[in-house]
């Protein structure tokens, strides 16, 4: 195979890679900010979760960052089209995710209550709507976007933003995902509280994870009567050009041709569903650790059933199906991937070796009245 | 043993320091002088820092904090 | 057919603007404050006491709530790149996207991971191994703005890529080219200790507030003394390298150099005065008033006696016939597109350095549509496009003179400064200690002017001579983009009055629960504070 095509596939690869740690890390971080104001009663309660993601929300948010960096890089053409085609949606997420720094930074600086309730209402927010947004954007991009390109490669968009935002099948995606990270930050919760904030935690744990399961279920089920996208002719080692070079077709339940063409591949949305029964079954069991390892299965298993259903697509358009974006049509230059990837490999090891040291470090219970006395917590 | 590891440590990290050194000096030398002038200035702020106790240092237990 | 629409292409600049200059406020207080606390906490290692300790501490909670909104509005530059300059990531993406996605890979996973445990880590690390954790912070924070100006420097000077009519865009390279770009070195160093400096004057000023109402004097008088010889340092470098950047600008972008120095004409060396204050007239081109010293400005640009500076007038007569050449290659290039015949791509290839100033004349064909222009037409279309390639003379003019300015006044107050401190003296000059507090946020403002000359000057470019900036926008709706500007708008004034509101907060109480300690000599009393 040609150098340029196993450059792309590795990206597209490592971008899953991407958007599964951004789901893991970053969602736990948002589950922990959705149910704060569930697991956390008092005062000192609420610290006490805060200040349990506290030393790592940081970091793990970069994972987001890294995403889009990521993808502006190893693929600029989805870079620039996704987020220009989404941008109501892309700000509205801005909003909620530029929020949540300041408010871990903030909320427990000042002492008035009404200070610290808003804050605690900007968590729920930036907690759910992130992730919400998350997934809702999986949610639209199975169904196809609106878009076409002229001949200098200038986007124009074809559907109102209220397409993407009043869509039945984009909201119980977004619930799904939201399900997903209130699981993870349940679970991150029970391992390092004490009661009564792991009690509360267990019991939203064990019902996201069984709402996750419902919801992603029903989601194949919808799929399979869903109009998808079929790439008939297009060469993998193309020039990155979106505006000729392909002819794509839409049919109904063409999401399922992967599938079909290679069952091996039914293996990733049953490692899904069993891993995220399996996280349940922990959270209930009391073993908060090893339900955490089944929370990257279950986020492996979700980005893993929707890439294996649309490769080769990124973003199929509905309005001028053959400029697509794919794969083969939107990444960057073999220079660029390769320069890219020589980077990564390098760095990528290294954060997580520092990243794992970090958790180390701070590893342990977190108690209330430490978090109270230190005027330097969150 | 441990001290002839120790400096073979050493020695590896002089070598590496000093190939980086030779490269970027050459490649980019305001990447290197902003290397070499950060540093200075760090140790120049930490050096009037131990010069105000030095100074100060005949009654700092009586200074009002 | 689709048309640019040039009000969405003025609020996409806006609010570009906004929130990059907005992003900026914070940046070089991260920049600066995390080397400044290594320094700090170096002596606190090395010496023992505990008023170092109590430093680091107590700069390290400004710096946090400042940090939170630097990572909060920088998040959104990460994405306004696709969300509003879509033509511009997809044109430029393959070289733009790579220092982008090295800044995160390398500097923010350090700097964001790390800082978790310079705060939280205290009493979890040995002493030396939280001094690193600090060193990584402060390096990481300035690595990230290493791989951003390298990606910035590209665009001002676009060295390490070149368009491929195959993809329609500029393809990457060479990775070296770009890391090791002139322009990008100068302007890292120039911002990083631009940092420094406002680093250096918001613990010196804060430490000159203390020092006015006699409290925590020890504290106060050591970090006035660091951050005063801090700042002399940076404020001579950020001296130096912005003349590097002068000359950098004189070579590789001659219409950004003329009009920060309002030169309408070329220059006549060496008598040429270097202008000191005018009120340039962009609609005439011409000033209206100047005032200069003559024998300035030539060896202050050129670093020599005898070379010419092409004024504007003249760069705009240069420009006309590669206009004439840009449109040639533009229309070679879309039937190339159609056909794919060899014929058209050798005329593209003979005239493709021109390409940018085709597309510059895109606003003034019929129909936006370059290829569309009658050979009658031709002449009048060049002739309005010339001025086109000018940026705003009157904003890059005087956002330049205003950060020099400061830049000489930071320099004097530091050089005061420092001379007053080694000698003990402050307390007695209380209306100098004044002038340092009321100074705190003259730094910030110049690196806000030093930004807006920069890429106010790199107009009417997104990518200099490729790319032109009204081509670059997303095509949103008006109401689109008064959402989003509505809402960023909101958000980032709760922000600063909240951020303003902390800060104030805490830097009037000051280094809090200190109050008992003496200076931390006593060793049995450290082993306490320093497990």
């Amino acid at each position: 195979m040609d150098v340029y095509v196993i450059l792309k596939l590795v990206w597209a690869g490592l971008l899953c890679v991407l958007l599964i740690g951004l789901g893991l890390m970053v969602g736990m971080d948002m589950g922990v900010g959705t149910l704060l104001r569930f697991v956390g009663r008092t005062d000192g309660e609420r610290r006490t979760a805060l200040n349990i993601i506290g030393p790592h929300w940081d970091g793990n948010q970069v994972w987001f960052i890294l995403g889009g960096g990521a993808i502006f890089a190893a693929f600029p053409t989805l870079y620039a089209t996704s987020f220009s085609v989404f941008y109501v949606v892309m700000i509205v997420l801005l909003f909620s995710m530029i929020l949540r720094p300041v408010a871990f930074e903030y909320r427990s600086k000042v002492e008035a209550r009404l200070w610290r309730a808003s804050w605690d209402w900007v968590f729920l927010l930036s907690g759910f709507l992130p992730m919400f947004v998350y997934g809702a954007a999986f949610g639209n991009i199975l169904q196809g976007v609106g878009y076409h390109f002229n001949w200098t490669g200038q986007y124009f968009q074809d559907n109102s933003f209220l397409t993407y935002l009043l869509n039945p099948f984009a909201i119980l995606c977004g619930l799904m995902a939201v399900s997903l990270s209130v699981m993870q930050g349940g679970v991150m919760l029970m391992i390092r509280s004490e009661n009564p904030i792991h009690d509360r935690a267990q019991y939203f744990a064990a019902r996201a994870g069984l709402m996750a399961v419902v919801l992603f279920l029903a989601g194949g089920v919808w799929v399979r009567g869903m109009s998808g996208f079929v790439l008939e002719q297009g060469d993998p080692a193309m020039p990155a050009n979106p505006m000729h070079g392909q002819h794509v077709s839409m049919q109904a339940g063409a999401w399922l041709h992967n599938y079909a063409a290679h069952p091996v591949l039914w293996l990733l949305p049953l490692l899904g569903v069993v891993c995220m029964l399996a996280e349940v079954a922990l959270v209930l069991a009391n073993r908060p650790r090893m339900a955490w390892w089944m929370g990257l299965g279950a986020w492996v298993g979700t980005i893993g059933t929707v890439a294996a259903s649309m490769f080769p697509f990124f973003m199929p358009s509905t309005t001028s199906p053959d400029q697509s974006l794919t794969i083969w049509n939107s990444s960057a230059s073999q220079y660029g991937l390769t320069c890219m990837l020589a980077v990564s490999l390098v760095f990528v090891p290294l954060i997580l070796c520092y990243t794992s040291w970090c958790y180390y470090v701070m590893r342990g219970k977190v108690h209330t009245a430490d978090i109270v006395k230190d005027t330097h917590s969150y | 043993m441990i001290i002839l590891l120790r400096f073979a440590g050493l020695g590896l990290a002089l070598v590496v320091a000093l190939l980086f050194a030779v490269f970027v000096g050459d490649q980019g030398p305001w990447y290197f002088a902003w290397a070499v002038g950060t540093v200075m200035i760090i140790l120049v702020a930490a050096a009037g820092a131990v010069l105000f106790d030095a100074q100060d240092g005949r009654d700092t237990s009586q200074e009002e904090f | 057919m689709d048309l640019i629409n040039p009000a969405v292409v003025d609020l996409s600049r806006f609010q570009f603007a906004l929130t990059a200059l907005y992003h900026f406020m914070f940046v070089p207080l991260t920049l600066g404050l995390t080397f400044m606390l290594a320094a700090m906490e170096t002596v606190y290692v090395v010496t023992g006491r505990q008023v170092y300790k109590d430093m680091a501490l107590f700069w390290g909670k400004l710096f946090g709530i400042n940090f939170a909104l630097g990572v909060a509005t920088g998040l959104t530059m990460e994405f306004e790149f696709g969300t509003n300059w879509s033509m511009y990531s997809r044109f430029f993406g393959d070289m733009f996207g790579t220092p982008l996605a090295i800044e995160g890979l390398m500097a923010f996973f350090m700097e964001s991971t790390f800082v978790g445990l310079m705060f939280f880590g205290w009493d979890r690390l040995s002493k030396p191994a939280h001094l690193a954790i600090t060193y990584l912070v402060a390096l990481g924070s300035n690595l990230s703005a290493l791989w951003i100006l390298v990606a910035n420097a590209s665009m001002n000077v676009p060295h390490g890529a070149h368009f491929d009519p195959e993809t329609l865009r500029m393809t990457f390279d060479s990775f070296v080219g770009v890391v090791f770009n002139p322009d990008a070195q100068a302007k890292f160093v120039h911002t990083s200790v631009a940092g420094y400096v406002a680093a250096s004057m918001f613990v010196m000023g804060i430490s000159a507030f203390y020092l006015l109402r006699r409290e925590h004097r020890a504290f106060a008088a050591r970090s006035f003394r660091m951050a005063a010889l801090f700042g002399i340092f940076s404020t001579v470098a950020v001296i130096t390298l912005g003349d590097v950047l002068g000359r950098l600008d004189y070579e590789h972008q001659p219409t950004k150099i003329a009009a920060i120095e309002g030169l309408w004409h070329t220059s006549k060396p060496p008598y040429e005065p270097w202008i000191v204050a005018a009120l340039p007239n962009d609609a005439k081109q011409e000033s209206s008033f100047e005032i200069g010293v003559p024998f300035v400005l030539t060896p202050l640009i050129t670093h020599s006696f005898d070379t010419p500076i092409t004024g504007m007038i003249e760069l705009e007569d240069a420009a006309a016939p590669r206009i004439a050449s840009g449109i040639t290659a533009i229309s070679a290039l879309r039937r190339y597109e159609e056909s794919h015949l060899g014929a058209d791509l050798e005329v593209f290839h003979a005239h493709q350095n021109d390409m940018g100033y085709g597309l510059l004349a895109t606003r003034h064909a019929p129909n936006q549509d370059v290829t569309a222009i009658a050979p009658e037409q031709l002449q009048s279309v060049i002739e309005q496009t010339k001025p086109d390639i000018l940026p705003n003379v009157f904003v890059t003019f005087w956002s330049f003179r205003i950060m020099v300015f400061l830049g000489v006044f930071f320099f004097v107050l530091f050089a005061m400064a420092s001379y007053l401190s080694l000698k003990n003296q402050l307390e007695r000059n209380r209306l100098f200690l004044k002038l340092c507090m009321w100074s705190i946020p003259l730094p910030v403002l110049a690196t806000e002017f030093g930004w807006i000359t920069a890429e106010g000057g790199r107009q009417p470019w997104t990518v200099f001579e490729r790319l032109p900036t009204f081509m670059s926008a997303s095509t949103h709706s008006m109401s689109y983009m008064l959402f989003s500007l509505a809402g960023f708008t909101m958000l980032y004034s709760i922000f600063i009055a909240v951020e303003l509101y902390l800060m104030f907060k805490f830097a009037r109480l000051g280094p809090e629960a200190h109050h008992q300690h003496d200076d931390g000599a006593d060793p049995a009393h450290l082993s306490v504070v320093a497990h």
